[in-house]
């Protein structure tokens, strides 16, 4: 397997790069786009939005609560020791537990949902480009073999810009 | 019917002599404190006789209270403790429990008597001193609270052998160290929850309160107010 | 810009190796004090009756406070999409981690047999018996491992990117750590835009939470009927005082890194200058509830409240009272509100004028009123020992070290935050 790519100044040199890839038949699945910060200024940034990620949060907190809620109740009726003239479990501390371990929920199921769902285990090893940093943008093609339509997107100049990666 | 044990401390009895005081230490196991220990506040006193001063030189007068756990039935050391080494038994004692306490000292701020105390060394006693040890009360190691029982192994014997001999424990069978030792019978120790029994009739005696009663603690020693002058 | 930002991580100079060692002979000796106070008893420490919580608790609530700064800041500052908070938000997500790891040492510390301390944690025991969950205590155990969990994820997840740029810059084992730390980030558009969702819904998590572990702090006080810590307003008095501590926090911390990494193109007089009309505000809202607080006081006039006020404004406090006014109210005004006062130095001496403030604050809410509880046969005072002076010192050093590895570890600015906010510019 191999990969083909080339370096964009700006987003919407890369924009357009993406959308002639497009044209030119490759599928979204097989283009490769790498960044050194975030998209937001182009379509390319806007799609894989990801906007469940706030319901795995709420279910997160769902969970953080029920536990929040059964653990006081059920940990003093498993032994109830009186204390101080008040009954053994109380609604007002008890609501203290239940909103840190709902907090706690939301915040570990936001975590585990981005390093589930951006691949952050798993996955490929990253395409080591230093020019990334400098704040290039990388397009490029995932394929097994080379197309001179691909290669006349990725280097309309025939000016050597392609490289190669395996 | 189960006991509600109480206290009933005659003012107008009290000397200060503070025999109470030392009961309490041989009974309980209280180590003794060296002067440079108490200067830097770590005598422990389950019983205390407060000593206060009233009035202007020559017309002062000395005026005394013995201050001991006052098993509070809404005890505000009891809730803060984590660990439930202060919690509230059948019998309206509140328990310290050495086994469970990690030593936070919450209890001893939330109590607004100050009759909560912590070993903050480890005690010892020279020898042959470690001899005249209570067996029935445990000692106490480095880092946890103690404080006033109400001699609870005293109440634990007397109630053994009563259902062992098939019977009530009867008014003024039970004398923690301090009321067995005050000669001027200053200290009532009893059943509340008896109607007749000696504390009972002191507490509902109109020379009693309680200690700093507004703040809703409940506790369960009757003051009886001093009427000599 | 990268190479500048880098160069801490990349290279080292002797003077870290110096700065390091002698740190962590300090906290070495903290560690000793520790050790001394376990084998021969708390008794060690200076507390007594009726005192029985001083240094070390001042301590505890000090540096818990200290970390208000970090998340609340940065998270605030995310939200708003405040321009000038990219260089700010990892330095003081950093202090927040660090404040409350050390803070959180301080309940084991001051414990009297501290060997038990994890019968805090609700687990299945052979004794059959699980915390008390009425204590506040107890409270703590959760908010504290609430906000410490979410801070450390706070840090750690925008971190990623630049573990990334690491990893591309280094060779060996470093890049084989950096590897492992950087977790398969690829920097594809998907990863992006999933980082920055995480990260929004984690600021508006994390500060509720933050508001709710210094209340629950406050709550350890609070719940106790003790003259003048029996308020209702311990709760935002507290939240407000490790806001405002956490600031000054923050703006000595960016000021020493400035000075030390070379960053002065980075950290402007602009963001301190920001920081300080921050800090100003924060200081005339800690007056206003200290105030609030001693106005109803003194006209209530319950007698057992006036002795510890008295102790505080006229009595036996009354140096540390009148000091803690100079250095929270007084000095940061008369610095802050001139804005040609308002300078980088400015604003340091006025944070260090905090700090010091908001720690005596601390223990005049715990001693006097401690020492002044209900009956007067039993009114104390205390004296700390040598064990809670080193101990105490010895943590301030630990921060130190604890920034001075991060940043041979990390980049103390966010790299691709930065660039990404000069795109947008």
């Amino acid at each position: 397997m191999k990969a083909l790519y080339s370096l964009y100044p700006d987003q919407g040199a890369a924009q357009e790069a993406v959308d002639l890839l497009r044209v030119a038949g490759v599928s979204d699945r097989d283009i490769i786009i790498r960044s050194g910060e975030p998209l937001d200024d182009c379509e390319l940034g806007q799609r894989d939005a990801g906007t469940w990620l706030p319901w795995i949060t709420t279910a997160g907190g769902v969970v953080g609560l029920g536990v929040g809620t059964w653990l006081p109740r059920a940990t003093a009726a498993s032994w109830p020791i009186l204390t101080g003239g008040i009954p053994a479990a109380s609604w007002w501390p008890n609501l203290i537990i239940m909103f840190e371990l709902t907090m706690l929920g939301a915040i570990l199921a936001t975590a585990a949902a981005l390093i589930v769902s951006a691949g952050l285990i798993t996955g490929s090893t990253a395409i080591h480009e230093p020019a990334l940093a400098e704040g290039w943008i990388l397009v490029g093609v995932m394929t097994s073999e080379p197309s001179a339509r691909v290669e006349n997107v990725l280097d309309p100049a025939g000016a050597g810009r392609i490289r190669t990666v395996n | 019917m189960t006991a509600r044990w109480g206290m009933a401390v005659d003012l107008d009895r009290c000397t200060g002599c503070s025999a109470c005081v030392v009961a309490c230490h041989a009974e309980n196991n209280i180590p003794t404190a060296s002067p440079d220990h108490a200067a830097r506040g770590r005598a422990i006193h389950w019983m205390r006789i407060e000593r206060y001063w009233d009035g202007e030189f020559p017309d002062v007068r000395l005026k005394f209270r013995p201050v001991m756990c006052q098993q509070c039935d809404e005890a505000p050391c009891e809730p803060v403790c984590p660990t439930y080494a202060s919690h509230h038994t059948a019998e309206g004692l509140n328990a310290q429990v050495y086994n469970r306490c990690i030593g936070t000292r919450y209890c001893a701020n939330a109590c607004p008597y100050n009759v909560r105390f912590f070993e903050f060394v480890n005690p010892a006693w020279d020898k042959p001193l470690h001899l005249q040890l209570n067996p029935d009360v445990s000692v106490r190691g480095v880092g946890v609270m103690e404080k006033c029982t109400f001699c609870v192994q005293r109440i634990k014997a007397a109630q053994l052998e009563a259902r062992a001999g098939g019977q009530e424990v009867g008014d003024g069978t039970i004398k923690p160290a301090c009321a067995q030792s005050c000669p001027a019978t200053a200290l009532v120790f009893g059943d509340l929850n008896d109607p007749e029994s000696a504390v009972s009739r002191l507490a509902r005696s109109g020379r009693g309160s309680k200690l700093l009663e507004e703040l809703g603690t409940q506790p369960k020693v009757t003051y009886l107010a001093r009427q000599t002058p | 810009m990268i190479d500048d930002l880098l160069q801490p991580v990349l290279r080292t100079s002797w003077r870290f190796v110096v700065l390091i060692l002698v740190l962590g002979a300090i906290v070495a000796a903290g560690a000793g004090a520790w050790l001394y106070q376990v084998y021969y008893g708390i008794g060690m420490a200076g507390i007594r009756w009726p005192v029985f919580w001083a240094f070390y608790v001042t301590n505890f609530v000090f540096w818990i406070g200290i970390s208000h700064a970090g998340t609340l800041v940065s998270a605030i500052l995310r939200l708003v999409n405040a321009r000038w908070r990219r260089p700010v938000t990892r330095c003081a997500e950093a202090i927040t981690v660090f404040a409350l790891m050390i803070g959180a040492l301080f309940p084991i510390i001051h414990l009297g047999r501290p060997w038990l301390f994890f019968w805090l944690v609700p687990y299945p025991s052979e004794r059959m018996i699980w915390p008390n969950f009425q204590s506040p205590l107890v409270w703590d155990f959760f908010a504290i491992n609430t906000y410490l969990t979410g801070s450390v994820l706070f840090l750690l997840l925008p971190l990623i990117p630049d573990f990334a740029l690491l990893r591309d810059r280094t060779a060996g084992m470093r890049q084989k750590i950096y590897t492992a730390l950087a977790l398969g980030w690829r920097g594809t558009p998907k990863q992006w835009r999933r980082l920055e969702s995480a990260m929004t819904i984690m600021a508006v998590v994390i500060l509720p939470v933050a508001v709710s572990v210094h209340t629950i702090v406050s709550f350890d006080f609070s719940m106790a009927p003790v003259p003048m810590w029996h308020s209702t307003i311990f709760g935002p008095y507290f939240v407000a005082g490790a806001i405002f501590s956490g600031i000054a926090a923050l703006i000595l911390v960016m000021a020493a890194l400035r000075k030390a990494l070379h960053l002065q193109a980075f950290l402007l007089p602009l963001h301190f200058d920001n920081l300080g009309k921050l800090l100003l505000m924060m200081s005339l809202l800690w007056a206003y509830f200290v105030f609030a607080e001693r106005l109803t006081t003194w006209y209530g006039n319950d007698p057992s409240e006036l002795a510890v006020f008295w102790a505080t404004q006229r009595g036996t406090y009354a140096p540390l009272y009148w000091t803690m006014v100079a250095c929270n109210l007084v000095i940061p005004v008369c610095l802050l509100s001139i804005s040609r006062l308002r300078t980088i130095t400015g604003c340091a001496i006025a944070s260090v004028s905090v700090l010091i403030g908001m720690w005596i604050e601390r223990f005049l809410i715990i001693v006097p009123a401690l020492g002044h509880k209900y009956l007067p046969y039993s009114w104390g005072t205390y004296r700390p020992q040598p064990v809670e002076v080193v101990i105490t010192v010895s943590t301030f050093a630990a921060m130190v070290l604890l920034y001075a590895l991060f940043s041979k570890i990390a980049p103390v600015i966010s790299v691709w935050e930065l660039r990404a906010g000069e795109r947008t510019r």
